[in-house]
């Protein structure tokens, strides 16, 4: 099985992680995307949604399970083939309910370049877009290096 | 940030199918959003529906310029199969009927 495992610096992490599990919480019974679902039909909608936040539950459960002891004991995150799906999914669905519910103030030109003067923003505003970005970078790093494979077919 | 790989092996099994179709009476469409990476829209279209890079990129680059891809036609079962997975992954997509056919 591929794996890889990633240093990262524990001093810029750690004060994001209240804000990914408080994030995470509030999908506990909500979908990240709740408007894209409204636009399927009403019978299928109440169907999906439970399984919806089932799956979207279980993925959460992944994202934060990689800050374990080990992790505040060296800066540490493992990702493999097994949970690599399940953190592409939850970082998508934690940087919606961020998008959504913290930083709707920003166009969607600036989230997409992440060019922003960090040093202007309010420190609450400076941890939810750090956020938003670190868990882009979390994305980026398992799509580069877990799954090459796909880009061979 | 470091990274260290370790133990490759053999390469992880696609889960989707491959998904030719784009003619049938029910569309997939997927819209654009303003927060999921290209790069991850690529590798969804790649999952779900077994493109290849190509054309994976190109319904990409579809969604995030025109604001929308019709990514499979076919019936209304099977659209609404792929429809569920696209929400599970957190794009939005729909179905529409298709009025050609």
């Amino acid at each position: 099985m591929k794996r890889i495992e990633v240093r990262l610096s524990l001093g810029v992490v750690a004060p994001l992680l209240d804000v990914i599990k408080a994030a995470g919480d509030s999908l506990d019974d909500e979908l990240a995307a709740p408007v894209a679902l409204e636009r399927i039909d009403k019978d299928l909608r109440s169907e999906w949604r439970d399984e919806l936040i089932a799956a979207q539950n279980g993925d959460v459960r992944n994202l934060l399970a990689l800050f374990d002891s080990e992790f505040f004991a060296s800066g540490v995150v493992n990702f493999d083939e097994d949970n690599a799906d399940a953190i592409l999914r939850s970082c998508a669905a934690v940087r919606l309910r961020l998008r959504e519910r913290y930083l709707s103030t920003f166009s969607d030109e600036v989230l997409e370049t992440g060019e922003v003067a960090l040093e202007e923003m309010p420190e609450s505003d400076r941890r939810f877009f750090m956020c938003y970005l670190f868990l882009a970078t979390v994305q980026e790093l398992v799509i580069e290096h877990l799954e090459p494979s796909l880009s061979d077919e | 940030m470091t990274i260290n790989e370790t133990q490759t092996v053999p390469a992880p099994t696609i889960e989707a199918e491959t998904a030719e179709s784009l003619v049938g009476p029910w569309k997939v469409v997927v819209l654009n959003d303003p927060v999921n990476l290209m790069s991850y829209v690529v590798l969804v279209f790649r999952k779900v529906f077994g493109f290849d890079e190509n054309r994976a990129r190109k319904h990409m680059l579809e969604v995030h310029e025109d604001g929308r891809s019709i990514v499979w036609c076919g019936l209304r079962e099977k659209a609404e199969h792929f429809a569920f997975i696209l929400h599970q992954w957190h794009l939005t997509a729909v179905l529409e009927r298709n009025e050609t056919d």
